[in-house]
């Protein structure tokens, strides 16, 4: 079930940061200069969607324990 | 009282018992040595190159390079009065660079422990509140945590947005150190179960993972001070003219 879990936590997670990327790579493609602006705002967000993720693999062992 | 004195009593049979995950204090502070040592070698190499017209000395070089890209990352996120933290930044920047570096090739190193993550993250949030104290007032800076002006009948939400702004400052400490803690631990972890996949035909699978480490390595102590640039941004904007610039930023931050 902890597997079952995680697997569904990592596929939202991977989704999130694919669709980060390639927001940020179609607005870096269209406005060449901007990149440096763009990556540091795609680093936050993808810093954002990395901590849910880490989140539910510190909660989950806890709440999954012996089940 | 009682209550959160036995809180404390719990927590601490809790901390006290069961099996120790990672290094002692002890295992801790020599790597932390270990780092500082490196650390020490390289900026005294380093020093050794200055008095000159060019700098010829590679290390030199290097740290020159360094100090411009957090020079432009403070002064682009924070602005113009950004140049006063760089001294911070680039402090943590270095530790945590080098001590995620020393993760990959020692079990154990400060940033893949909890508790060194959050010290570094509650020193980072205390030294924004003192800093966002010296820039506005202290009560310009709980001001600062009502959000914006909503007139006399808006006081209730005002108190709301305020209890949230409270917690939300209380869990950036867990955000922060847990990120940071969580990729470099986590990526010890799939190392290791990597490598129990290849046990049985002798290759350290886990030796496949090492480039995302790398990788890892620089956005997490980029990611770590990237942040503490915008939360000092978040609360040392004071002036008028620039408030609407400092907005649109943080809508874009968040």
């Amino acid at each position: 079930m902890l597997g079952l879990g995680l697997g569904i936590a990592a596929l939202g997670c991977g989704l999130g940061l694919g669709w980060i990327g390639n927001g940020a790579l179609q607005g870096m493609a269209r406005q060449p200069e901007a990149i440096g602006k763009l990556q540091i705002q795609m680093l936050i967000a993808l810093a954002f969607v990395e901590l849910v993720f880490l989140l539910t693999l510190f909660i989950a062992p806890g709440n999954f324990a012996g089940k | 009282m009682h209550a959160l004195l036995q809180l404390g009593q719990t927590l601490f049979a809790a901390a006290n018992s069961g099996p120790v995950e990672g290094a002692s204090f002890l295992g801790l502070a020599v790597y932390f040595g270990l780092l500082l040592a490196i650390l020490a070698g390289l900026m005294a190499y380093a020093k050794r190159g200055f008095g000159v017209q060019v700098f010829k000395n590679p290390i030199t070089v290097l740290f020159e390079h360094l100090y411009l890209f957090i020079e432009n990352m403070c002064v682009g996120s924070i602005g113009p009065n950004g140049r006063k933290y760089i001294p911070y930044i680039m402090t943590l920047w270095m530790v945590i660079f080098l001590s995620n570096v020393m993760a990959l090739f020692f079990p154990e190193a400060p940033t893949a422990d909890l508790n060194f993550n959050l010290g570094l993250a509650v020193m980072t949030i205390l030294y924004v509140q003192i800093e966002g104290i010296r820039t506005n007032g202290f009560f310009g800076h709980l001001k600062h945590f009502a959000g914006p002006k909503l007139g006399i009948w808006m006081i209730p939400i005002s108190g709301m947005i305020f209890c949230i702004e409270i917690i939300s400052e209380l869990m950036k400490n867990l955000s922060l150190s847990l990120r940071l803690y969580g990729n470099i631990h986590g990526g010890h972890m799939a190392v290791e179960s990597m490598n129990a996949l290849g046990t049985s035909i002798y290759i350290p699978i886990g030796a496949f993972l090492m480039p995302l480490k790398v990788l890892t390595c620089v956005v997490q102590a980029l990611i770590f001070t990237l942040l503490t640039c915008v939360y000092l941004s978040l609360v040392t904007h004071h002036d008028v003219e620039d408030h609407a610039e400092a907005a649109s930023s943080v809508a874009h931050a968040h």
